[in-house]
Order: C-alpha cells, then structure tokens, then sequence
C-alpha cells in the first residue's frame, strides 16, 4: 500500500505534478527507476501547475490554481506550507534561484511575472508588459537570467532578462507554436523547450542565439526538465513522462502512471546544488 | 495502520470504485490515491482540472464529471478554464465573458457562438462625441450605441440628415437652411 508524503531516498530524482499529487521518480545513471516511482505528496482537492526544486533546503514549491496560492514542502517528509496567497490568479509556472534565495512565477490571468523571497517576502511584479499567455519560467542563477515563454497564439514568443527584470530582450519568436514547456541545463548552457503546436522540442545556446532541433513529432507537451544527458517532458495527450536522449535526438524511455490523467509541471531535484555565486547571493 | 494496534485495524479504504487509500503520517488523514478516470479530491469527489461536476452528489443529485462548457470560447492549452464543481467559466477568450462564455464582454457586440473566431464579438467603438455619457457600451447583440439627440449611425458618429455640429458633444443641432436657397 502506497504511504504518501514518503521520505525521498538520496539521489537525483523527477518531480512532476498529477492532479492532487507530486510523484517522484528517482534517476540512476540518467534513467528512470519506474518501479520505485510513487507520491511525495498527497495534496487532495489541489489543481497543482507548475513544480520547482530548492536544491539547498530540499523543498520541493508548487502552484495551485484551485485556490490560487504558491505552497512548499520539504521532500525529507515536510508538512506544505502556504507561501504566497494573495494577489494570485493563475499561477503557473514557478522557478527557485537557490543561489539568491528567491523564486518567479507566471501568472496567466494577471498577465504578469512575479517575484519573492522564498518564504513569501518581499514581493515584487518584475514583468507586467506585453504578457498575454505567459506559462514556463526557468531561470540561469549563475548568470544571473530569467527565461519565460508566452504560448500567446497570436504571436508566440519566448523571453529573457536578468533576474531583477531589466534587460528584457525577446529571444525566439519565430516558427513557435505553443511553447508550454521550458528548461534551463547550467552545464551545457543550454535553453530547450517543448511545443505543443509545433510539436517539436528545440534547444539553443541563449548567447548564440543559434537553434536546434532535437525531436519533432511530440504529442501535447506541458513540462519539461533536463538531466545530464537528458530531457524529461510530460505529455498531456499520452498522460506520461518521456524521457529523450537529446544528443541521440530520440525518445528512450516513458513513464506512464497507474492513473490517467493530465500530468503538469515536472522539474528536477537534484542531489545536490551546482556550485556557484550569483549577485543576489553575495549582495 | 497494520503496523502497530489489533486485528481490524485495517478497514476497506472510503473510495468510490475500489481505488486505493493512504494514511498522510502527520494528519493521520486518509485519502484516496487511485481515483476513477476525471476524478480526484480526498474521496474523489472532485473533478481534475479541466472538468466540472459532483461524482458524488454531494450537493444533490450525483453530476458525473465533463469537459467545461464554454461554448467553444476557452483555449483547450489553457488550465483552469472552469470552475470544477460549478463548471463556471473563468477563462473566456474571443472577447466573450458570462458563465459559459456565451456573450459578448462589457464594451463587446455580436454572436458569441459564431463558429469563426472574427465573427464572435467586436468592439463596440462607440463614438466619444455622438454618444451619450462617453459610454463605451453597446446592445451586446446590435451593437448600437446610445446616441446623443439627433445623432445616427450604430456607433453614433454622424448627424442625422438635416442636423450638424457633431463636434459639439451634446448631440446635433437643426441645420435650419432656408428651403428656398438650399438643393436639400
């Protein structure tokens, strides 16, 4: 019998989100350990987004839509605790610099980009221009950046500048769909995300401005996630977790869990945080 | 809790349709983690996202969970589109708005339920100088603007035939031409 809210084991693991619940999927050796994949937290009633890892204190942050709020939890066997309550609309996606101790979040209805401390502290609107269906959000604590993307139909687009929301340049607009899913890998320096319009998962060096494509033909992308050598995303049409090998530029594995339904936000905890220094950390 | 305490301490888990249950640790709350297709909550009483309903009748008669009606103005790559109990539409797009999105929003007029996206709801644009008030409003199904005395068209923005001085903003005033000097 499955015993919610378990102690994770160490190691790198996914956590990704399922309607009222976070499950994790421990990796070893970049692959996923399917059978041992099972809940972290029960959150019953709660309509959870997006999902991001503090990689120091071991918290696992989540947005909820049901009654908007921003909550986090330790994965050591945490009580959740609320963050953030007010003012929120829909908030999606969510990203931690656990080097400057805060967090972003997109919220889609007030069409804005937020930040705070990580307990909830000193809030600020970063970004509230031009934003009109604005969902994943990941950011580069080393360099000091923030990527967002807009699935705006209209005029797709996916985003940066630093972290205190100056600097704000558009980096990819053309030949985009739906991008839901974006992710950020501090050791290849790469941006990839996942498009459910164009079906395709791309990737580029944000300082070279110079795309590549790794995967065409995906079904519903809504998250995605890197890993070493490889991308996680989860799939709303086929309610699973596929893992790609993004060098090979192929699908290696998926995990589909026992219950179908929509699976949101994944991210990465990682075992440990990357070494490092940003500006917010120092000053 | 089989791990401690007597025999009959198991007891069959309170799920709809035999799904599998859990005891949270700190809350010794029991929920329910294998909820039937579309539903979800402590006792699957809730519908996911995305879908709207009362599985179990807890408020009347039971209501099985479906898709949002939103009359097709909702974008299927948006989440919370509806609310999950009442169904209520909370993510209108096409300018439309109400409660399954089947009108046009303040400001709006037209046919929401046009099947192409242009011919849903258009702006109003009443004219500021022939409209009475300055409203931006209009009939949501005309789009007719309240117009100033004297004033025509749908976004009052002309005189009437025999009347001038638009400009004014209290409406039209009577041209008063001498019949015998002027061709109309």
């Amino acid at each position: 019998r499955p015993r919610p809210d378990v102690v994770l084991p160490p190691g790198t693991h996914l956590l990704f989100a399922q309607s009222g619940r976070i499950d994790h999927i421990p990796l070893e050796a970049y692959n996923m350990k399917k059978q041992d994949a099972k809940a972290v937290l029960h959150l019953p009633g709660k309509a959870i987004i997006g999902v991001a890892y503090d990689c120091m204190e071991k918290m696992v942050y989540w947005t909820e839509i049901s009654s908007p709020s921003i909550s986090k939890a330790s994965i050591d066997g945490g009580e959740p605790t609320a963050v953030i309550t007010s003012d929120l609309s829909s908030p999606e996606g969510i990203a931690v610099d656990h080097l400057g101790r805060t967090m972003f979040w997109t919220d889609s209805v007030a069409d804005r980009i937020e930040v705070a401390s990580l307990d909830g502290t000193q809030r600020r609107v970063l970004i509230d221009t031009d934003l009109v269906n604005p969902r994943a959000i990941v950011t580069d604590p080393i360099n000091g950046n923030l990527y967002w993307a807009d699935w705006n139909r209209e005029a797709p687009k996916i985003e940066t500048s630093y972290m205190d929301g100056s600097n704000r340049r558009l980096l990819v607009q053309s030949e985009l769909g739906l991008p839901n899913a974006l992710t950020y890998d501090s050791q290849s320096s790469l941006l990839c995300w996942a498009d459910a319009g164009t079906h395709k998962m791309e990737c580029m060096n944000p300082g070279r401005a110079q795309r590549s494509t790794v995967l065409e033909g995906l079904q519903y992308p809504f998250g995605i996630t890197t890993f070493g050598k490889n991308l996680y995303y989860t799939d709303w049409q086929r309610d699973a977790v596929v893992e790609v090998d993004q060098y090979a530029g192929k699908e290696s594995d998926e995990f589909q869990p026992q219950k179908r339904t929509n699976i949101y936000g994944i991210t990465t905890a990682y075992a440990q945080c990357l070494p490092g220094q940003n500006y917010c950390s120092v000053n | 809790d089989a791990t401690q305490g007597a025999a009959g301490d198991c007891r069959p888990c309170p799920c709809p349709g035999g799904a599998t249950c859990a005891v949270v640790p700190k809350t010794r709350e029991v929920v329910c983690t294998n909820c039937p297709a579309g539903t979800t909550g402590k006792r699957c009483e809730l519908c996911d996202d995305g879908f709207f309903g009362d599985p179990l009748g807890q408020n009347g008669p039971a209501r099985p969970c479906r898709s949002c009606q939103c009359s097709n103005n909702i974008d299927p790559n948006a989440v919370g589109n509806c609310n999950r109990e009442t169904g209520e539409c909370l993510k209108c797009i096409y300018n439309t708005d109400g409660f399954f999105c089947d009108r046009c929003k303040a400001g709006f007029f037209g046919d929401p339920h046009a099947s192409n996206p242009a011919e849903k709801c258009a702006a109003c644009s009443c004219s500021p100088l022939g409209t009475v008030d300055q409203q931006t409003s209009c009939s949501p199904v005309t789009g007719q603007c309240q117009c100033l005395p004297n004033v025509d068209e749908r976004d009052c923005s002309a005189c009437q035939l025999g009347f001038f001085n638009l400009q004014s903003g209290n409406g039209c005033e009577e041209c008063n031409c001498n019949p015998i000097g002027s061709t109309s």
